[in-house]
């Protein structure tokens, strides 16, 4: 191992310093921010001007036109332009399919802009035209690859720089600048479209763009195509401040309109130049043209650029992370709060989530803390008998459809953080590095490269220090490395490590001074301590938990990784702000806690929920708490449904077991529920809504068995056949199948065959539920349950979808049609019993 | 008309419609379902974005294909419309109006969100999704007729790739011709799916004389509410004002 950080690479390989490989001194001053640089303007609707037809793949003209092309790039170069963009927008191998392999467009497209006489040649990437997963079918690494494939071509045919444009979607330029990094040195500038309401198709900010590229290490970001030079101007300023290299801008010229049959653009060109000045001036020193410009419009931006020099900018030094929808930015002395629930340590619900795949669990503590008033959320999938790095990936994902908060990735395996980090689309928090050598060498790569804040234990080979001097030497010495790697400060996060008082009591004041010492003679670096330990065999903990961190923000913690539902730690937190005048004048405070006092606190979340039980029931509420639960399945209100079953099974000898509570009332009552359905005196959403109401009777009932008393009826898969993304009918069926006591294994929508087959065969599993919606996507169907019948021939198959019928399901080989969910329960009762 | 880009106003979707796409027939709708609806539909409302982009192009030829498929050819434009039920659709229409329409991904992002979380809100919200792209569809289509009136010109009424036997091969074409990745963020799957799901693509004809059936009478017709023809008081159907 070397300790030269220079060569630190990541587990996968990839090295963290990348060294550019830049053409000249003008360029390298342009990407100092020193010099301006001038781009060229579109290339479009120049093509349409000369009759390229509507929808046609503008790329080929390439190759069968060239002269074409070079005349456009030539007539930018005599406006002005210094760079010219080659014509390879959609120049991927999944775009050109048949037509032309990607090596042929980029040798074609660059010799074309070289042939021009430019200065610089910017070989284009556009988007790939699909959209990732989860929303899309395209996964991470195969839009990696087309993107990778892109950057090969045109780095051996010779361009000098990368031009990423028109992305929407931060995860897909995250994608692309990764292929660049990781295939090319040249230099890689970044620019995504905007909406008029300030965010990406996706719902990116030009904030969130701005922190996670520059974090990833683009060499330029910006803006382009979105809309006219006056609308892109307040975004890009909101850019600005974020953005730790140039910024460059190619609004469009406003919108298209239409007279007498020829298009044209609103704006003007030097209406446009005026309006791209504003930007100049607020410190933009990469500009040109995107939709509806051309060399006139280059032609004044030249003007504009005469006897002028980048304007001075002025960078903040907040502690950021995103995700791909959300900023959390800390100015200096400004604390956070990191959720920690999402932790298996010591909580035996989320170990059974973890471990049987069925994450809704996770989900809801996800949405509680994030109610509750998390910044960023700890995920933690650390369990010895399970793939944690599959997990954890998995777990990423997930959360990011539930909540906008950015993630926190906890885990003590290089190679599952990596995994995780790569396909985030955001830019995360790791916990976590530490002293030791080897974690230094293979952590801090990941964080430079992956564009990480990175959370740094003070340990090391020779455990935790026991005093404040100790653990502040640790911090030193990956403060250094990380400064040698060029991350940061407001990006490192030292852990000086919470003991438990109960066992030294010397340990709390040691920690406090600590994070007091970290602050001061490592300046910008932030702080963070995971506060509960503290208390450990103590009573009444969370006071003493709350003291504590009152006593480290006083010493300047930053992060508090904690429970965020505890209300001491809320109170805490909140009576803080008040005092720093963080919380201006108070005001959250004051909101908050107006009218409180400690009376109430310790039974004001209980107290809200109650009434509605007996309110809900009414007057005619039946007799028996067996009636009523059937009344509260049946009229789908779940609320009440917890307290019931609570009654129902009580503590003493007398009452009823869990058995009884499901097969004698909770089974019956969705039996009645599915005849009702059948007959059509329900319709869907009564379905499931009564059987939202038996899940919550059922959650109650796995709690007090506390995972004994009840047996699993048998394991179900269902997937959604590859190719298909439309998932709420099997999502109707699984959550209908799990009320009725089957395990079901969800593996999602646009499913391999493949994986349906392996899982079937890992968990040797009866029944596989697949549906389809689109026509399109049956036959995705028959090659899965023909891998099936070949691969797992015990296992029966049951069909579902709105493109399907009884014969169309023989057809494709299943062994039953399932017409609606209902009778999908009704199937597996005969098959699993 | 050359390329029109803009956002669609589409601020109700009809109470019936959505319960229809739920499979109701008649059932009590409880005051508990009857709120989760209303809170559905806000919902989709609030994080749907309706935008369209449209297009026409005149007729340029109709030929048939060795295998004896009718084809009709647009100009300026490499889309092909092929099939029977697309010919008879378009059989005298001078040009077509072409279409895409989307509420865009935040609503796939609620879905998404919905189905880790919410198996019927998830339900609740597409039905909502549903009748709301169908709105703003109709939207977008009486831009079409409100363009095809601009030019002395009557429309029929839009046909959808994958109805009859036009197919969804077409789709790649279509949303390039609109240039509909960039303007409006739609995407296609390998399997020809849209993305964002919310979305439509159709072509409409154009032609010289009012169509029969086409239009069943403003007071029946769902393009009315962004009708600019009625509200002028020149309605397509070319005769008398309703």
């Amino acid at each position: 191992m070397s300790s030269d950080p220079k060569s630190w690479v990541t587990p996968q390989g990839h090295r963290a310093v990348r060294t550019l490989r830049v053409k000249d001194e003008h360029l390298s001053r342009v990407l100092a921010g020193k010099d301006f640089l001038l781009f060229d303007g579109a290339m479009g609707t120049q093509l349409q001007a000369r009759g390229l037809a509507a929808g046609e793949v503008p790329e080929l003209l390439c190759l069968t036109n060239p002269d074409q092309i070079r005349e456009i790039h030539a007539s930018y170069v005599a406006a002005g332009s210094e760079v010219v963009t080659t014509n390879t927008f959609g120049a991927n191998a999944m775009k050109l399919g048949e037509a032309a392999t990607v090596e042929q467009i980029f040798d074609a497209a660059i010799s074309c802009a070289r042939a021009s006489g430019a200065r610089y040649v910017a070989a284009d990437i556009g988007p790939t035209g699909a959209l990732l997963q989860p929303m899309g079918t395209l996964a991470f690494d195969e839009a990696y690859e087309l993107f990778a494939q892109q950057v090969r071509a045109a780095d051996a045919a010779g361009a000098d720089l990368f031009i990423i444009e028109t992305m929407a979607d931060l995860a897909e330029a995250k994608a692309a600048l990764l292929a660049v990094k990781e295939n090319s040195d040249l230099p890689a500038f970044v620019t995504m479209t905007f909406d008029e309401d300030g965010r990406t198709f996706l719902g990116t900010t030009p904030e969130v763009a701005a922190v996670t590229l520059s974090a990833l290490g683009a060499d330029v970001l910006g803006i382009n195509c979105s809309l006219g030079p006056e609308d892109v101007a307040p975004l890009i300023e909101r850019m600005l401040p974020w953005a730790s290299c140039p910024v460059m801008a190619q609004a469009n010229a406003g919108l298209p309109h239409v007279h007498e049959g020829k298009t044209y653009y609103s704006i003007k060109p030097l209406e446009y130049s005026h309006a791209v000045k504003r930007m100049v001036r607020a410190g933009v020193s990469i500009i040109g043209g995107c939709c509806g410009t051309s060399p006139e419009f280059i032609a004044q931006e030249k003007n504009l650029l005469v006897d002028r020099t980048p304007a001075g900018r002025a960078l903040n030094s907040h502690f950021t992370v995103t995700s791909a929808q959300q900023l959390v930015a800390l100015a200096p002395g400004e604390v956070g709060v990191i959720g920690e629930r999402i932790n298996p340590t010591g909580k035996k619900r989320l170990k059974e989530a973890l471990r049987s795949g069925n994450h809704d669990y996770v989900m809801s503590e996800a949405i509680n803390q994030a109610n509750a008033g998390a910044q960023i959320l700890d995920v933690n999938a650390g369990l010895p008998e399970i793939d944690e790095k599959a997990t954890l990936v998995r777990l990423v994902s997930e959360l990011s459809g539930v909540t906008t908060l950015p993630l926190q990735i906890d885990s003590a395996d290089p190679e599952a953080i990596e995994a995780a980090v790569r396909a985030y689309p955001g830019k995360a928090l790791i916990n976590s590095c530490n002293g030791k050598q080897e974690m230094l060498e293979t952590v801090l790569p990941i964080a430079k490269h992956y564009g990480c804040a990175i959370v740094g234990l003070t340990l090391d080979e020779d455990g935790i220090p026991p005093t404040a001097e100790g653990r502040l030497a640790v911090a030193r010495k990956i403060v250094a490395a990380a400064d040698a790697l060029g991350i940061p400060r407001q990006d490192v996060v030292i852990d000086c490590l919470t003991m438990a008082a109960s066992t030294d009591q010397t340990q709390p004041r040691e920690i406090i001074e600590a994070v007091r010492l970290v602050k001061r003679e490592l300046p910008g670096v932030r702080t963070v301590l995971g506060v509960s330990n503290v208390s450990f065999g103590m009573p009444y903990r969370m006071l003493v938990n709350a003291t504590f961190l009152t006593a480290c923000f006083g010493a300047g913690l930053d992060l508090a990784i904690v429970n965020p539902l505890s209300e001491r730690y809320q109170d805490a937190y909140a009576a803080w702000r008040a005092l720093t005048g963080e919380d201006v004048n108070a005001q959250a405070y004051i909101e908050t806690y107006a009218g409180r006092t400690d009376g109430v606190v310790a039974t004001a979340s209980g107290a809200a929920a109650a009434p509605a039980v007996g309110g809900s029931v009414g007057a005619k509420a039946p007799a028996t708490a067996e009636e009523r639960i059937r009344d509260l399945v049946l009229t789908g209100r779940k609320e009440a449904v917890p307290e019931e079953v609570r009654t129902l099974v009580g503590d003493d000898d007398a009452s009823h077991d869990v058995m009884y509570a499901i097969n004698e009332v909770l089974i019956p009552a969705l039996d009645e529920v599915g005849e009702r359905f059948e007959k059509g005196t329900f319709f869907l959403p009564q379905l499931m809504a009564s059987a939202e109401a038996a899940k919550a009777g059922f959650n109650v009932l796995r709690e007090l068995s506390a995972g004994s008393g009840m047996e699993s009826k048998g394991t179900i898969a269902l997937a959604t056949v590859k190719g298909d993304i439309h998932d709420i009918g099997k999502n109707i069926v699984r959550m209908l199948l799990e009320n009725y006591g089957y395990d079901v294994i969800d593996l999602g929508r646009d499913v391999d065959p493949q994986l349906v087959a392996d899982t079937v065969v890992e968990h040797h599993i009866k029944l596989a539920g697949l549906s389809a919606l689109m026509t399109t996507t049956v036959p995705a169907m028959a090659e899965t349950i023909q891998l099936l019948h070949v691969q797992a021939p015990w296992c029966k198959v049951i069909v579902g979808g709105a493109v399907l019928n009884p014969e169309y399901a023989e057809m494709v080989g299943a062994d039953y049609y399932a017409k609606d969910a209902a009778e999908s329960a009704r199937i597996a009762g005969e098959v699993l019993g | 008309m050359a390329l029109m880009v803009g956002q669609l106003k589409v601020d109700s979707v009809d109470r019936a419609e959505v319960l229809r796409y739920l499979g109701h027939r008649g059932q009590e709708v409880t005051p508990e379902l009857e709120t989760r609806l209303a809170e559905s539909v806000a919902r989709c409302l609030e994080v749907a974005r309706p935008r369209a982009c449209l297009r026409a192009f005149d007729v340029a030829e109709r030929t048939v294909s060795e295998t004896g498929v009718p084809e009709l050819r647009l100009a300026e434009c490499a889309l092909r419309l092929e099939g029977t039920s697309i010919a008879e659709h378009l059989a005298g229409a001078v040009a077509v109006g072409v279409m895409a329409v989307t509420l865009g991904v935040g609503v796939d992002q609620e879905l998404r969100r919905l189905s880790l979380t919410d198996p019927l809100g998830q339900v609740l919200f597409d039905a909502a999704a549903t009748a709301a792209i169908e709105r703003a569809a109709d939207a977008a289509e009486a831009l079409l007729v409100a363009d095809a009136a601009a030019r002395g010109l009557y429309t029929n009424w839009r046909f959808s790739p994958g109805y009859g036997d036009l197919p969804l091969s077409c789709q790649p074409t279509l949303l390039a011709a609109l240039d509909a990745q960039r303007r409006l963020g739609v995407t296609l799957t390998p399997s020809l799916l849209m993305v964002p799901t919310k979305s439509v693509t159709a072509v409409v004809g154009y032609f010289e004389v009012p169509q029969k059936g086409a239009r069943p009478g403003c007071s029946a017709c769902n393009l009315r509410d962004w009708c600019t023809l009625r509200r002028a008081g020149t309605p397509c159907t070319g005769g008398a004002k309703e």
